[in-house]
């Protein structure tokens, strides 16, 4: 059970949250072992799309700046591509802290939660897992460029239309009606028992 | 001794009897008046070792003369029972450095044998010095871990132990640690402090005498018969001791000076070593209420690594830090420990202990701490979050304070000394001097040399107190460290028979500084065994030579007194100089200062360098084949010599070396003599002087540039050019330049012209 | 003499870098027998190969000459090269080694003459260049070399070449048939002052150590060295150009749990003194030293300033992610500055990978069971029961200064074992 965050009072810098952090995010006790060499930032390959980057972010961490981090859109842009787990010397689960880190965030209502580009993603992909139980490239990105209002979904439509049929010539994408797998039932099911779970152990 | 018989053995082997015509080898030999000379395709086969051993045991030779290769290969085959055998080096620089069966080559290698030849008139085998009787005690000045350490070690090793404490107690410094930082596998944990155990292992040593209260008033003497004074409570003793090994240790930086990071401005600011004494089985009660410390912040070098309080970084002060994180976390879970620094260090495997910490939970950050108010909220500036953070909330704050040396006592009043400039207390190096540079780019400039303090006279009394000419204190580096200054020989202090460990020699934790005890004593027992069988001490270890001074000829000028790189030389009351034999070590300093060459060894002396330089046969002016001299430093410039023969390297065909024990023995009359005998220039090859200098016997090299800056007016007297006499430094490595800077040399002298003396 | 005089016992001192040398000659100073085994064919180890020390930038060979004149002076150490313990048995006070040698194919009548070499056609791999040059299958190991003995490859061992060599000696003093040998000998007591290798760069993927400038920092000490195999210029491998851009990469394999945990204390120090050996050479050169922490530790921080204090020398603290082949061949290093969060890729001319030390016994099957941690250093001394110690970098990461303090020690450590045997 996440225990609830210390109160700042206003405080930019808050001596508790490092150690919140620590005993309420996966793998957040393993953050301790940073040492700021910097190898998982530089290793990131689209660390610059990140606001931090994760060695700062475990920075900003240690030095208590619990909205910095927590509003921050650096676990949102990982990728899980497993650079930086491999090259930290330290043994960091970077990946893990960072998407436990998420979660966290967006139950706590963190705006940049809900509102960044992989958050609307990963809510797009995971409505098209549940519908057919498996992502269908036009439906999902429909429903992500949707998410940004219909004028800009027009625009970005448009824009990745070369791509589109670039994966149609190569048979990575097809029109007609979408492919479902045939256990979709079954698969709703395990998703529902995970959220219940989930959320029986953080105390909903 | 008897009849002084010489004989040469030319060797052929090598390629000497392809380049040289060895029968005038033998001429030359022969009219500088050898008894015989033999020769030999091989001297160094068991048949030529043989045909020198028969002529030994025969009583037909005391002085052989091996001609062949150089002295620094073979020395155990030509090495003799009561026989002192010269060495004529004929192949690393003759033969493998000049062209064959050409008529310089044959010249060089026939002064090779008339100056071995030289040498062997003079050289006389040495006399060790052991008069009297020989201590074996070791004495031990500072009673805490080191201290404490060392006497046991000594004990172990079956010599007797004095003990010396300034304070009422044994103990020291690290009496007071809760624990001690690990250096053991795993590494990880704080481990149980172990004085009190040694103490009582002192205690119990019936080979250690314990003198609490006592301190060193009166060191007299020498190694294997220091005689010392020692005072407690007014009362002096008197014990006669065979070497002295110092641990006096280290005491915590003054916090008062650190009012810029909160010391003074809330009991709560406390010191690393005042922490140590709130440490205890439970939870840290602060000072000013009682309360449990739930929070707590580490201030990093806390007045070291900063130019306005400790230059130096203080070593262990990381280590202490995460030691006291972890020993508060595991007394209390519920503590947040922080610690800000701007390096981490904990080199080696203490990298296991800062990861031990950091599983804790213990938090580190990379800042510098700006300021620490009364209500004891930190602000730091974050270097890699770039902001200034206040840290609030804290309950306590710890400033982790340095090391600084005890290489004096502070507790008691300096003395009073007559002439402060004749003490040689400190060394002059500035060890932030800039490095040698290429030069800078375009439009930068380089930086000045930070300034560094005046050495000066340490404030408090000497530890010691020695009665030595050159004042009472123990040599030290920069920053009052009791250091030595060579990397690879870090037992050589400037004092022979005294040696010092610990942090009064730089700062080290108790891992390193248990292993230190037992290096020191070890050094110490090897100088009590060696001397009193009249063997010097390092770096000429086992020499049993040693300087003879005629006082009918001395003139008390005092050079030697106050230039011998160890003290050795005190005065006397009727101020002649007075050599203290087992201080020396034989690198003839003493010998180079003296003006009126009244200073000797027996197989060593200025004459002896003169005489040998004298046998080279000088060609006549309008041979136009300039001669210069050579002296070079054996441990340096020669062995470079002789490796530019090994590769082969060539040059000048006009040089005649003479292997000298360091710069410092070379008088400037030796210059002198040899421009007045003919020589057309004279080099000395020796090393690094100044900031980092690198000569063995600490400033023979510095001396010989100081001394023949002066010999300018003897040459405007003999109406010659001042270039004809150079200090050049030549270093080991330098096989492959050696060889250019003779002939630039020789290049320059036929420039100038010869020396109009030749023929006089 | 204490305890009735130093026993016959002799000591045995496992290895012939500064740490071994040191133990050995201080041993003998103090008045007792001496063994001393080295494993190649010269003394002198690590240190022998470094072009000077931090922070006197002094040359190492300064400080071995005088050991070698201590050696040579004192008729109670006998050294044997080529030589390792194969066996152990026994106590303290009383341990019988076996000493394996392996051929050397030059026996003691040998005068260095080097008319062997002149024989030798075929080349082999420089040991005293890290194998970045070759030399003749005849060669003496280097200008420095104690004992000043030639050495014949066994690569040319019954060839005719061999023969030829053979011939070429006019002092009978190559010997082809020369086996392996072993043979015991009774000692009191043991160092093991076994010292170190340089961590296998090829570990660190990331790092391209395989591009002809990407080098470690033991290959940098060579092409500083006037011996070394660009007779001191610091220049390109890949075509000897001037290398006046160079990188230099800390902790590359030391503090890693991928590699060495351990820090290995010298690198940083190092590294200044290659940033010194670029900067003594080249006025336009820059410098860029990427670190995590810069260890320099009691004094030595003085060294840390002096190059802090250079315009053209660049701290930059970051542990590089990794380094590529840029395109016109050169190595960009590229990771995160971690100060100003700057994500970097900038190309040099020179890399230089601060490869930690890793112990000599790590890895290895000693041949007696010995008190090591888990990275393979030998515990210094164990029980007082034990007659067996370690000395220098066998004992755990350090300097030079400290190799030498810890082989002084050792060195009592072993007479009080043979005294009180």
């Amino acid at each position: 059970m996440t225990a609830p965050l210390p109160e700042s009072n206003g405080k930019k810098y808050d001596l508790g949250f490092a150690r919140w952090v620590y005993e309420n995010v996966d793998g957040g006790d393993k953050l301790s072992m940073c040492m700021q060499c910097g190898a998982c930032s530089g290793s990131c390959p689209i660390g610059t799309e990140m606001d931090h980057g994760p060695r700062k972010l475990f920075m900003m961490i240690r030095a208590g700046m619990k909205e910095d981090v927590l509003k921050s859109n650096t676990m949102f842009n990982c990728t899980s591509c497993y650079n930086c787990v491999v090259r930290c010397p330290r043994k960091v689960p970077v990946t893990y802290i960072l998407q436990d880190l998420g979660r966290v965030a967006q139950r706590l209502g963190y705006a940049e939660a809900k509102e960044t580009d992989n958050a609307r993603f990963a809510k797009a992909f995971f409505w098209s897992t549940r519908k057919f139980g498996r992502t269908d490239e036009r439906l999902f990105s429909a429903k992500y460029y949707l998410s940004f209002g219909v004028g800009e979904a027009i625009k970005m439509a448009k824009a990745n239309m070369p791509v589109a049929r670039s994966l149609m010539k190569a048979k990575r994408m097809h029109l007609g009606m979408p492919h479902k797998i045939k256990g979709v039932k079954e698969l709703n099911a395990i998703l529902d028992k995970a959220e219940e779970i989930e959320k029986r152990e953080q105390g909903v | 001794m008897s009849e002084r018989k010489i004989g040469v053995y030319t060797c052929g082997g090598c390629g000497i009897a392809d380049a040289l015509d060895m029968d005038q080898l033998e001429a030359a030999a022969k009219e500088q008046k050898a008894g015989f000379c033999k020769s030999h395709d091989c001297l160094c086969s068991d048949e030529g070792v043989a045909l020198i051993a028969a002529d030994v045991a025969a009583g037909e030779v005391t002085h052989p003369i091996v001609a062949a290769c150089s002295p620094r290969v073979m020395e155990d085959k030509f090495r003799f029972d009561g026989v002192e055998t010269i060495r004529a080096n004929l192949r690393e620089m003759v033969v493998w450095s000049h062209p064959a069966n050409d008529e310089d080559t044959q010249m060089l290698g026939d002064d090779q044998v008339r100056m071995a030849i030289a040498q062997a008139k003079k050289s006389m085998p040495p006399e060790p010095w052991t008069e009297g009787a020989f201590s074996e005690t070791v004495l031990v000045v500072g009673g805490g871990y080191v201290g404490l350490t060392a006497a046991l070690e000594a004990a172990a090793a079956g010599h007797q132990a004095i003990l010396v404490e300034r304070s009422d107690a044994l103990g020291g410094m690290s009496a007071k640690w809760s624990k001690v930082m690990p250096h053991l596998p795993p590494y990880r944990d704080p481990q149980e402090n172990p004085v009190a155990g040694l103490i009582a292992k002192v205690e119990a040593s019936d080979k250690i005498t314990v003198m609490t209260d006592t301190i060193v008033t009166k060191t007299n003497g020498m190694p294997g018969k220091f005689e010392v004074e020692l005072t407690r409570a007014g009362t002096p003793s008197a014990e006669t001791v065979g070497a002295i090994v110092v641990a006096t240790g280290w005491r915590p930086y003054d916090a008062t000076k650190l009012g810029h990071l909160g010391y003074g401005a809330s009991p709560d600011v406390v010191t690393n070593v005042e922490l140590e004494g709130l440490l205890g089985d439970g939870p840290v009660a602060r000072k000013s209420d009682g309360k449990a410390v739930k929070t707590v912040a580490f201030v990093q070098c806390a007045g070291s690594r900063d130019p306005a309080h400790l230059p130096y970084c203080s070593s262990v002060c990381c280590g202490t830090s995460i030691k006291h994180a972890i020993q508060m976390v595991d007394a209390d879970p519920e503590v947040m420990a922080y610690i800000i620094f701007d390096e981490l260090r904990t080199p080696g495997t203490a990298e296991e202990f800062y990861r031990s910490a950091q599983e804790k939970g213990v938090i580190f950050v990379k800042g510098k701490v700006e300021k620490v108010d009364g209500d004891l909220t930190v602000t730091y500036h974050d270097a890699l979050l770039g902001d200034d953070i206040p840290m609030a909330g804290l309950d306590m704050v710890v400033l982790a304070t340095g090391m600084v040396p005890n290489s004096t006592n502070v507790e008691a009043p300096a003395l009073e000394l007559e002439d402060e400039k004749l003490v040689p207390l400190k060394d002059d190096i500035n060890p932030a001097a800039p490095i040698a540079v290429a030069g800078y780019k375009e439009g930068v400039d380089a930086p000045e040399a930070p300034a560094r303090p005046e050495p000066s006279m340490p404030e408090g009394a000497p530890i010691l107190n020695l009665q030595y000419r050159q004042g009472p204190h123990i040599p030290m580096l920069a920053d009052g460290f009791a250091d030595s200054h060579y990397i690879c020989f870090p037992y050589e202090t400037r004092r022979s028979g005294i040696y010092t460990c610990g942090p009064v020699r730089r700062p080290m934790d108790m891992g390193e500084a248990g292993q230190d005890a037992a290096g020191a004593v070890l050094k110490a027992i090897q100088a009590i065994r060696n001397v009193k069988q009249g063997k010097g001490l390092h770096p000429r270890s086992g020499d049993l030579s040693y300087p003879k001074i005629d006082l009918n000829a001395c003139t008390k000028c005092r050079r030697c007194t106050v230039e011998c790189p160890f003290g050795a030389i005190d005065e006397r009351e009727d101020d002649y100089p007075q050599v203290n034999p087992s201080r020396c070590r034989r690198c003839g300093t003493c010998m180079g200062a003296c003006p009126v060459r009244t200073i000797s060894f027996d197989n060593y002396s200025v004459a002896m360098i003169n005489d040998m330089a004298k046998a080279v046969e000088i060609p006549d002016e309008f041979d136009e084949k300039p001669r210069v001299l050579i002296l070079a430093c054996r441990n340096d410039a020669y062995p470079a010599l002789d490796m530019a023969g090994i590769q082969r390297e060539t040059y000048s065909a006009m040089v005649r070396v003479i292997p000298v024990r360091c710069l410092g023995s070379v008088s400037m009359l030796n210059a002198s003599d040899a421009l007045s005998t003919g020589y057309d220039g004279v080099i000395l090859m020796g090393c690094k002087s100044g900031d980092d200098y690198q000569c063995h016997f600490v400033k023979g090299s510095g001396l010989a540039t100081e001394r023949m800056g002066k010999i300018e007016e003897t040459l405007k007297s003999m109406m010659l050019e001042k270039e004809r006499v150079q200090t050049m430094e030549v270093s080991i490595a330098d096989s492959k330049k050696v060889g250019k800077l003779i002939d630039d040399f020789v290049a320059t002298i036929d420039e100038i012209g010869l020396n109009p003396f030749k023929g006089f | 003499m204490p305890n009735g005089g130093p026993n016959s016992q002799a000591i045995l001192v496992v290895g012939g870098g500064i740490a071994g040398i040191s133990a050995a000659v201080e041993t003998a100073e103090a008045g007792y027998d001496v063994i001393l085994l080295e494993s190649s064919p010269v003394l002198g180890g690590r240190v022998s190969r470094l072009n000077r020390y931090f922070p006197k930038l002094c040359h190492p060979t300064c400080g071995l000459e005088i050991n070698y004149q201590r050696i040579r002076g004192n008729p109670r150490l006998k050294m044997f090269t080529m030589a390792t313990v194969a066996g152990v048995s026994g106590e303290k006070g009383n341990y019988t080694v076996t000493v394996k040698t392996t051929p050397r194919h030059v026996n003691a009548k040998c005068t260095a003459c080097g008319d062997c070499a002149a024989a030798a056609t075929s080349e082999v791999p420089d040991a005293s260049n890290y194998g970045l040059t070759t030399k003749k299958a005849a060669y003496l190991p280097h200008e420095h070399a104690f004992p000043m003995r030639y050495v014949i490859d066994p690569s040319v061992i019954g060839t005719p070449e061999a023969d030829a060599i053979k011939a070429a000696c006019k002092y009978d003093a190559v010997d082809l048939d020369e086996t392996e040998q072993t043979f015991d000998v009774t000692v009191g007591a043991i160092i093991w002052a076994t010292g170190w290798r340089p961590y296998d760069a090829k570990n660190l993927t990331a790092y391209s150590y395989e591009l002809p400038d990407v080098i470690n920092n033991v290959e940098m000490e060579r092409l500083a060295a006037h011996d070394g195999p660009t007779d001191g210029k610091i220049l390109r491998p890949s075509n000897g150009e001037e290398a006046k851009r160079v990188a230099l990469i800390q902790c590359a394999g030391s503090r890693d749990h991928n590699h060495l945990a351990y820090c290995s204390r010298i690198c940083c120090l190092a590294s200044l003194k290659h940033a010194a050996y670029v900067r003594e050479q080249y006025a336009d050169a820059d410098v860029d030293i990427y670190y995590i922490d810069i260890r320099a530790h009691d004094k030595l921080e003085a060294f840390h300033q002096k190059l802090k204090n250079d315009p053209q020398v660049t701290f930059h603290k970051s542990k590089p992610a990794a380094i590529v082949e840029g395109p016109d061949g050169r190595p960009v290093v590229k990771g995160e500055d971690t100060v100003t969060r700057d994500v970097y890729a900038r190309d040099y001319d020179l890399v230089v990978l601060a490869t930690g030390m890793e112990p000599s016994t790590a890895g290895f099957d000693l041949p007696v069971t010995l008190s090591q941690d888990d990275y393979g250093f030998i515990v210094p001394h164990v029980e007082d029961t034990d007659g067996m110690f370690s000395a220098g970098v066998a004992q755990g990461p350090l300097d030079v200064s400290m190799s030498v303090q810890s082989a002084t020690a050792a060195a009592l450590k072993a007479i009080q074992a043979v005294d009180g045997a």
